[in-house]
């Protein structure tokens, strides 16, 4: 049976330890097997023992991934944070736009409604200035850690608070864009006004709906990544 | 202490011009006369980092061996840091020559 190639398992092992970060561990990987590669040319010839002194050299695959876990992790965390944002002003807009569109279509909603519609707008207004604050203080928050070199326990905890500011803000946007959508059926199920009339209301909850899903998804992928990386890295 | 001025040291290997991970840390062993012994691995982290800051360009090119190789080079900004952090290194290492180099002489007292 062949020799393994020492670098062929380095690499191996280092793309597992970088699991938090696909893309990164792609471009690590290539950029790690020129160098060891070039390493082993160096130690004159590429037998196995040229090899493993080349990885020997480079260091212990779970350290070096753990050097790239801090600034990953806080750079997807940041985008989850810019993503809060982001979400936030398309919501606002989108509900702004909704609103004078019933206006130009004078198009209220019925007495026996009212009620009903009062106390999910209620709920919607609560929900989105909550998840409005959170967000803009999770942003705040992680944009302004500095990027540490290890990924110690202090750089854990600043991205476990970061991570739970953003998930608490994106429960409220879920609850608005759901009240949003609530409020719309509602007027639907009283007029069943035609498609030309009610397709600028279902654009606006289909754009709220759209920014929510990006904005659990990134959160989701991110405090995957997060929970993966501190399972590698402190096992 | 090596790492507290890794980012330093890498800023001052790839001032004389774009280069790649491996031949960083040649420069760095040529420029040290070899003092400094950590995994050549640490150097990666530390480039993207500093790629990441804004101090540092990179792009892909392809190596004579036929591999993907990845070239780094020093940005208006990091010739910029590089000189400040210079010019603090250089502070500190007046002062720290001051003192080792005159035993009889006490740094001034505070008064306590």
């Amino acid at each position: 049976m062949p020799q393994r190639s020492p670098v062929a398992d380095y690499l191996d092992a280092l793309t597992r330890e970088l699991g938090f970060d696909r893309l990164l561990a792609h471009r690590v990987r290539q950029e790690v097997e020129d160098h060891l590669w070039e390493a082993t040319a160096a130690n004159g010839d590429s037998s196995i023992e040229a090899q493993a002194r080349a990885v020997r050299c480079f260091g212990e695959a779970r350290e070096i991934a753990s050097q790239y876990a801090a600034l990953s992790l806080l750079r997807q965390a940041r985008r989850s944070g810019a993503i809060i944002v982001l979400a936030s002003g398309a919501l606002y807009i989108a509900m702004k736009g909704r609103v004078a569109w019933y206006g130009l279509m004078q198009w209220a909603l019925s007495d026996a409604m009212q009620p009903v519609g009062k106390v999910v707008l209620a709920i919607d207004r609560t929900a989105y200035i909550l998840a409005f604050l959170l967000g803009a203080v999770g942003w705040a928050y992680i944009s302004s850690r500095r990027v540490s070199p290890r990924f110690h326990a202090l750089c854990r905890a600043q991205l476990k608070r970061g991570l739970l500011l953003a998930m608490a803000a994106a429960c409220p946007m879920v609850v608005s864009v759901i009240a949003d959508a609530v409020v719309t059926a509602l007027r639907y199920l009283e007029e069943r006004p035609p498609v030309s009339v009610f397709f600028i209301p279902v654009l606006s909850i289909a754009i709220e709906v759209a920014f929510a899903a990006v904005l659990v998804i990134a959160i989701g992928k991110t405090l995957r990544n997060t929970l993966r990386a501190s399972s590698l890295l402190s096992s | 202490m090596l790492k507290g001025h890794l980012d330093m040291i890498v800023l001052a290997a790839l001032s004389s011009g774009p280069s790649h991970g491996y031949a960083v840390i040649q420069e760095i062993q040529r420029r040290s006369g070899g003092a400094f012994e950590l995994p050549e691995g640490t150097i990666y982290p530390a480039l993207h980092r500093l790629e990441q800051a804004g101090l540092l360009s990179s792009h892909w090119t392809t190596a004579e061996s036929g591999r993907q190789r990845r070239v780094y080079a020093l940005t208006k900004r990091g010739t910029r840091a590089l000189a400040d952090q210079r010019a603090i290194w250089q502070r500190f290492a007046d002062a720290i020559g001051g003192l080792l180099g005159h035993p009889g002489h006490a740094p001034a007292q505070s008064g306590r």
